[in-house]
């Protein structure tokens, strides 16, 4: 079964859709993120709908290429140039973190290039957080401050009430999110999948782009539907897991597929990586600081600097779990942070036997003739 | 004899360096003629002197340390030590050597894997790691500046097996912020204590800190003096003031470089003079607000002599530490963590644009600047997105032009000297 023509996965295509719209419709907030390290809970609790950024599809950058520098992760230079071209006219607010070096600079661009035009009548707040690098007690709570300053300032500026209420309210719909991408992950996991990465991309894509209430809706419809269909025939075809910089366009994992694969889990932004931890609803913590543990002690990406055998072990335990037969570590150029984690994993599994291949890519994908070759070759060395 | 080999064999890159040191010290003093490039001369004569007492440290048994540029080395005189600057080491070497540290970045990135994109700063040094030719004790590193900083040095830690030791510093200038890296600065250096065998004693270390304190009244003093027309400090200058900062840090060497700097700026002051063959001639005043160009440290003579251009100051020149305190404790620390924070190029790193942007326009204003020059350095990806909006600033407020170079200052391969010359005449004939 193939859910090419499912309506929900169709979101993922294009930046807004109906929810959106809807959402708007009804004077109700959107406000735009790159990274996962935000307490989304908060957000929603405040009655807003964090929309996470990307540039699906855009191929454009030349707006953006004036402001940013040719040694910069053409993911955010693309999503810069489509906010440059009104592509996010919709936004009522930015939130960015010290994620990555590009994505935290756009906190200045927006101000000063996005948000100043004059499609904006007056400019959109925004809001930061400084996560630190290093997972430790101290850290926690230098992060804990950090959510409770911005609860007051989401308060403040949307003039809202954000009550404890409304904030378990938001961790059991996120929680639940979170539990029913799992089961979607469970089930490409599967001896035969009963979805491809490309697939379980674009839900993901899609769950970040509308209302959580209707993601969880759609999800579970969608969830029911595969339960009851055949798994797909991975005759011949290699289980890869994928690893690596931000992938926002099935373009690049239809390559990976259609060479002979299937891409069965994954350590990505748009895949695993940020709905493997949930909030614990259960313990005697006030919410916020709950929701603080999440994101502070999550699975990490690598501006995590001391937490590279976490992100280690949980690769070798998904090798077993997906019954992996080979690894593909990616990253978009210049990206520093995964360049040098994929690095030290090429190491670590080749010495381990695991066939593991590294390779960098744009992130709107030209040459793809070149990276096919690549990866058919990948492929054919799998044993 | 093969112990004292074996201890030595421990720092090889700093043996190498002292060789060049003393050959350059050689050529300076019996080729040129006298007092031709003081600067060079000076700056030369102080580093070789500390990394000589480096190697005998090595010698000793000392425990090899490594360390970020921005982990300030006067910190680490709390312990008996020699302290390598990762940074430090894998730019000196590009400055020095005809042929720059590119065989060393090339281990660690075809041999290994390392990214080509990311900093040469830290990858000559992982190179030289890698080929068994430092062999660290422990490293310490702050969580700032850049992508590069974290990316990277988890390679000593999940490669090399080397203890990390990673006081958090904070990406928001806060109060508050002061206060969390100066606890984390004080747990960082009892970690290192701990991994190295030895009770910090911070008595020495505020001897040291209260050195560079009086080292920064000696760099403010040059540094008004660079308002004076023309100029009386040469480009060298900057280059070796940032070296210092790095070698001779919380030393009396430092003191002495300063002292005898700012003696020949006066000198130069007096008569209206500059450095370079014709002394009354300065063409045009330049702030290059990022880093110089380390792989061909001659383009500064170059610049001085031929171009008539006078470098103001470039990012390692213009952000001055704050007093340290060391009679209150508590103050202390946090005083040591407003100067890690207040440090060059973390200042810039950790806070929003908008400080920077109005520094470089009130900078430009107060020492009459009529040209920038930005360095866009490959591996500084958090500068990636100002150089444009600095233009604009620029532009629009003061009316001055910006050149914007594209290259890694560590390693010539990525954009020729050559053609960044050309680049710059280019843009100077503009300005006449």
């Amino acid at each position: 079964m193939s859910l090419y023509d499912d309506p929900f996965l169709a979101i993922s295509n294009s930046i807004t859709n109906q929810y959106i719209e809807e959402w708007k419709n009804n004077n109700e907030k959107v406000i735009g993120h790159y990274c996962t390290y935000l307490p989304e809970e908060l957000f929603h609790a405040a009655g807003l709908l964090p929309f996470r950024i990307r540039a699906t599809n855009h191929k454009e950058d030349d707006l953006a290429d004036t402001y940013m520098v040719r040694f910069t992760c053409s993911f955010v230079r693309a999503t810069l140039d489509l906010a440059l071209r009104g592509g996010y006219d919709f936004l009522d607010g930015l939130f960015i973190s010290n994620c990555c070096d590009h994505a935290r600079r756009m906190y200045e661009i927006f101000d000063l290039k996005v948000f100043s035009r004059q499609e904006f009548t007056q400019k959109p707040p925004r809001f930061y957080t400084a996560v630190p690098h290093v997972i430790t007690k101290e850290g926690f709570e230098w992060y804990k401050k950090e959510v409770e300053e911005l609860k007051v300032e989401l308060e403040e500026t949307y003039r809202v009430k954000i009550t404890n209420e409304a904030l378990k309210n938001s961790i059991g719909v996120y929680n639940e999110n979170r539990r029913l991408l799992r089961e979607l992950h469970k089930l490409r996991c599967l001896d035969t999948p009963k979805l491809s990465g490309s697939e379980f991309l674009q839900i993901s894509m899609a769950n970040s782009s509308v209302p959580k209430e209707i993601a969880n809706r759609e999800l579970k419809r969608i969830l029911k539907k595969l339960e009851n269909s055949e798994g797909k025939s991975i005759k011949n075809k290699k289980r890869i897991m994928l690893v690596g910089s931000v992938v926002d366009n099935i373009n690049y994992t239809n390559l990976i597929e259609e060479a002979g694969s299937y891409i069965v889990t994954d350590l990505l932004c748009f895949g695993n990586r940020n709905i493997l931890d949930d909030v614990d609803l259960a313990s005697d913590g006030e919410s916020l600081e709950e929701i603080s543990k999440r994101v502070y002690y999550r699975m990490s990406c690598p501006r995590m600097m001391d937490d590279h055998s976490k992100r280690l072990d949980y690769l070798k335990e998904q090798v077993k779990i997906a019954k992996v037969d080979g690894i593909i570590l990616e990253r978009i150029n210049n990206c520093d942070l995964h360049g040098c984690d994929n690095m030290l994993f090429e190491h670590e599994f080749k010495e381990s036997g695991v066939p593991v291949f590294s390779m960098d890519r744009e992130s709107y994908q030209t040459d793809t003739s070149r990276l096919q070759t690549r990866i058919e070759a990948f492929l054919e060395m799998i044993k | 004899m093969v112990i004292k080999q074996e201890l030595e064999n421990r720092v090889i890159p700093l043996k190498i360096l002292l060789e060049a040191l003393e050959t350059t010290y050689g050529l300076i003093t019996n080729i040129l003629p006298p007092d031709e490039v003081p600067e060079l001369e000076i700056g030369v004569k102080y580093i070789k002197k500390i990394v000589a007492e480096m190697i005998e440290g090595a010698n000793e048994g000392l425990p090899i340390v490594g360390h970020h540029f921005a982990f300030q080395a006067e910190y680490l005189s709390c312990f008996d030590i020699v302290p390598v600057c990762i940074e430090g080491i894998s730019y000196i070497l590009s400055c020095i050597f005809p042929h720059g540290v590119e065989r060393f970045n090339d281990i660690i990135s075809d041999g290994f894997g390392h990214p080509y994109h990311t900093c040469s700063s830290q990858k000559s040094c992982m190179g030289m790691t890698l080929d068994d030719l430092f062999r660290f004790d422990a490293i310490i590193t702050p969580t700032a500046p850049c992508d590069n900083t974290y990316a990277s040095y988890p390679f000593f830690k999940y490669k090399e097996n080397i203890p990390l030791i990673l006081p958090d510093l904070p990406f928001l200038h806060q109060e508050k912020s002061l206060h969390y890296y100066g606890d984390q600065i004080k747990i960082a250096l009892n970690d290192l204590g701990k991994v190295i065998g030895q009770e910090p004693d911070f008595e020495t270390m505020k001897k040291h800190i209260e050195i560079e304190n009086k080292v920064n009244r000696h760099a403010l003093e040059i540094f008004e003096l660079k308002k004076a027309r023309p100029n009386p400090v040469s480009n060298l200058f900057n280059a070796f003031a940032a070296a210092a900062s790095i070698y001779l840090a919380g030393r009396n060497e430092h003191l002495k470089f300063y002292e005898e700097n700012l003696e020949i700026a006066k000198r130069r002051y007096k008569r209206r003079g500059r450095h370079g063959e014709d002394e009354s001639e300065e063409k045009m005043r330049s702030i290059w607000p990022y880093m110089l160009i380390f792989f061909s440290l001659e383009t500064l003579e170059w610049l001085d002599r031929s171009v008539g251009m006078s470098v103001l100051f470039d990012i390692f020149n213009y952000n001055f530490s704050p007093h340290i305190d060391v009679k209150n404790e508590e103050k202390m620390w946090y005083d040591m963590a407003n100067k890690g924070m207040s440090f060059p190029m973390m200042k810039q790193s950790t806070d929003f644009y908008y400080p920077f942007i109005e520094d470089c326009v009130r900078l430009a204003k107060e020492y009459n600047a009529d040209n920038f020059v930005f360095t866009a350095h490959i591996g500084c990806k958090q500068f990636g997105s100002v150089p444009q909006i600095l233009k604009e600033a620029l532009r629009e407020e003061l009316g001055i032009p910006m050149l914007i170079i594209d290259l890694d200052v560590g390693d010539e391969r990525l954009t020729n000297i050559n053609i960044i010359r050309d680049k710059i005449n280019i843009f100077t004939q503009t300005l006449m």
